[in-house]
């Protein structure tokens, strides 16, 4: 082996150094992206649309039922009026009789 | 080996070498990427569970607030109208000791009479208003002999004019105001509003006091 194939040699042994040096590199960026991505990841969880709409949605849901009970509340207060309308004039009577019921 | 062959083999490591790096660089980030999305699943999943839980609960504070609120209202509507009952047999009554009609003083002849009979003794005093004593003093002496009857023995009885502004009725009280019986109107609708809530109740809703 001849000085010029000696240096010839060194040089492609430089240069396949080279190679693995920048794959070490691009191997290097890779984990650095995949590390960005994951922590992407992670943050997303906190400002998760799904649970805002969840919320919003149980929200709506609270104010659907509460609304069922308002209703169902003035029918009873309906119904108790006509009844107590109606069964008035029978307890005033009573109420006043017995009020006026001396015991000799 | 030849120095070709040396050249080829130095490449050849390198590109093994490179692809190795890029390979095993690859296969970890796809588990770093992995294990990030498994762990936010989990994070997401524990955190819709214990939302799920939360806004449970505070639907069922919610509703329970709701009804407790009307609950209370409608105890309130049905306790109005029990004061209404009361408030209106309290009108009629006074009306009836206004009109001042045959019917109200066989009330007053009655309610005297019944003073005379929780009482202890045989003098009583009776006090009523003005108008009132006019009209016990008609039947003073009709009532004193019932009394005798009730007491077997002879009653005397006084009227005195009240001081006090009453809608009616009497107080009777022994000869020395010892002993009184308080049956002027106010205290007879005071005392029906007090034990005949239940009842009127029961007339208006056809239920005891019961919560709904």
């Amino acid at each position: 082996m001849d000085i010029k194939e000696l240096q010839e040699l060194i040089e492609r042994e430089r240069i396949a150094e080279e190679k693995v040096r920048k794959a070490k590199e691009e191997a290097q960026a890779i984990l650095k992206n995949a590390r960005e991505k994951a922590e992407s990841i992670l943050q997303s969880v906190d400002s998760d649309q799904n649970w805002e709409m969840v919320r919003q949605a149980k929200k709506e849901e609270i104010a659907r039922k509460k609304a069922e009970v308002e209703e169902e509340h003035k029918q009873k207060i309906s119904l108790v009026d006509k009844t107590a309308r109606e069964k008035f004039e029978r307890a005033v009577a009573y109420v006043t009789k017995r009020t006026l019921r001396v015991e000799i | 080996m030849s120095l070709q062959e040396l050249w080829t083999e130095i490449e050849r490591n390198a590109e093994e070498e490179v692809s190795r790096i890029l390979e095993n660089a690859r296969r970890e980030a796809q588990k770093v990427v992995a294990e990030a999305s498994a762990k936010a699943d989990a994070i997401r999943d524990e955190g819709t569970k214990a939302l799920t839980r939360e806004l449970d609960a505070q639907e069922r504070a919610e509703l329970a607030i709701a009804r407790m609120d009307r609950n209370g209202e409608f105890l309130r509507l049905k306790s109005e109208w029990v004061n209404r009952v009361f408030e209106e047999a309290g009108k009629r009554i006074a009306e009836m000791a206004e009109n001042n009609r045959s019917e109200y003083h066989e009330l007053l002849s009655n309610l005297t009479l019944e003073g005379i009979t929780k009482t202890n003794g045989n003098k009583f005093t009776v006090e009523a208003n003005s108008r009132d004593k006019k009209t016990i003093e008609h039947a003073l002496r009709t009532i004193a002999k019932r009394a005798g009857k009730i007491k077997n023995g002879k009653v005397v009885l006084k009227t005195e004019t009240l001081q006090t502004t009453t809608l009616g009725g009497v107080v009777v009280s022994t000869e020395t105001k010892a002993q009184y019986f308080n049956n002027l109107l106010e205290a007879r609708l005071s005392a029906a509003t007090r034990n005949l809530g239940g009842e009127a109740y029961k007339m208006l809703f056809g239920t005891g006091e019961t919560n709904e």
